[in-house]
């Protein structure tokens, strides 16, 4: 008979006496995010790690400015407080992974005044298993998973990288997506390919993918059946984002949602096509800054050409949204290339089975 | 109820400082920038303050992207310099 020893946890515990006094303990000590926090006891965080199959030591990574290890143990409990069930953590855990390699570039975009969030885009039959909706609602709170395991993203970073505003969080304005920024893409009713796959993983896993974006800026367009004029909303704004926000290309993600996705795939048209068109439509002068006010540092390079897209593999597209409604969302870069979307495959433990409830 | 410190408690060791300078008198101080707009006026002026108090020279260096560490050639560099002076600005 084998016996298994499970490993301790480590992290210094406290007595409080009740719900409401762990609300109070955690806010007063700049743990939370404002809202109120389930309390993170030592077996919701080992069932966390139980059902992902880490031990509490498991290094999931190590920043890489700053140097800070990242452990399972300490994520889990920051999902426990973001009120995620043990099978959300191997996807916060995957995207945190993500976060961490050097072209995300963790620090800067967590530090920078520009104040983005980190969007997390899920993949594959893990969507399926935690009921991450890709539908109604898609970029609010459309699920109970999707809302739980951005808010944890966010929470580990106040945590664990000390990320607090005012701290190592110098945004000057943030964006609603600070709480919660995850979707899930609606693969079930697309033909197009998961972005996860797109983005090379293995067919048949599950996947996430990171992008420390801006809020998503909505368009509207339901006044045709052409894609290519579908498109050229997406492209105008785009090019809008260029010339108010950044100039400067990288990775960009729509979403479209399903009226107009029907009229584009029904077309014929892939997410390759898209991002074909995108790339060559989606691009601005640097003259053209004068129109937005931003005259004075045009200088001698007015004819200068700035593509939103450094190629048509910058944008990633997803599948998302409601049935009804010619809506769509461009979520631009936080700033051009100088972080990197993240796409990572959810580990898989091949001989193990979750735990029963 | 017992509850679970959230906050990382493996803090990352620290790096140690180099001796102060006693004067900047025919030293080589450098200035590293992220090149941002508002980093110009400031280091041009710590600049003229470093030549007046008799720094030998004042060598400069911009990082490429201003979010990320220091270039690994600036790195490589930092042994030529007596001192530093690196910041941000907006």
């Amino acid at each position: 008979m084998q016996l298994s020893i499970k490993p301790p946890l480590t992290s210094k515990a406290y007595e409080v006496e009740d719900f409401a006094a762990a609300q109070e303990f955690f806010h007063s000590r700049g743990w939370t995010d404002g809202l109120p926090v389930v309390p993170p006891t030592e077996a919701a965080v080992e069932a966390c790690l139980e059902w992902a199959g880490m031990p509490p030591d498991q290094l999931l990574g190590i920043e890489p400015v700053r140097t800070q290890p990242i452990t399972a143990e300490k994520l889990a409990v920051n999902a426990v407080m973001a009120g995620c069930l043990p099978m959300h953590f191997p996807v916060v855990a995957t995207a945190w992974q993500a976060m961490m390699k050097d072209e995300f570039l963790l620090h800067g975009v967590t530090s920078s005044t520009g104040g983005c969030a980190v969007l997390v885009i899920i993949n594959g039959p893990v969507r399926l298993e935690i009921g991450a909706s890709g539908t109604f609602n898609a970029l609010g709170n459309s699920d109970r998973a999707t809302s739980v395991i951005g808010r944890a993203i966010r929470l580990a970073l106040i945590n664990l990288m000390d990320v607090r505003p005012g701290e190592v969080d110098r945004s000057t304005l943030g964006h609603p997506g600070k709480f919660s920024y995850c979707i899930a893409e609606d693969e079930e009713d697309t033909t197009w390919e998961p972005l996860h796959i797109q983005r090379g993983m293995p067919a048949g896993t599950s996947g996430v993918t990171v992008f420390a974006s801006l809020g998503p800026r909505q368009l509207m367009n339901e006044w045709t059946t052409d894609p290519k004029e579908i498109l050229e909303t997406f492209a105008a704004e785009m090019r809008a984002n260029q010339l108010h926000y950044s100039i400067y290309g990288g990775n960009y993600v729509i979403v479209i949602p399903k009226q107009l996705r029907d009229i584009i795939q029904g077309a014929g048209w892939t997410k390759r096509d898209i991002a074909e068109f995108l790339f060559e439509r989606a691009r601005v002068t640097r003259g053209e800054w004068a129109k937005v006010g931003k005259g004075s540092v045009v200088r001698d390079r007015a004819g200068k050409v700035h593509p939103a897209l450094q190629s048509p593999d910058d944008l990633l597209v997803v599948a998302a949204g409601g049935p009804a409604g010619g809506f769509g969302a461009v979520i631009p870069p936080w700033m051009g290339s100088k972080t990197r979307a993240v796409t990572a495959a959810i580990g898989v433990c091949v001989d193990c089975e979750p735990p029963k409830p | 109820m017992r509850v679970l410190d959230p906050t990382n408690e493996m803090k990352a060791t620290g790096v140690v400082l180099a001796p102060r300078l006693a004067s900047f008198e025919g030293k080589t101080i450098a200035i590293i920038t992220n090149a941002k707009e508002g980093t110009k006026g400031y280091f041009t002026h710590l600049d003229r303050l470093l030549r007046e108090a008799g720094a030998a020279d004042v060598v400069w260096r911009e990082k490429s992207n201003y979010s990320a560490p220091m270039d690994a050639h600036i790195v490589q560099e930092l042994t030529n310099w007596h001192a530093v002076f690196t910041g941000v600005g907006d």
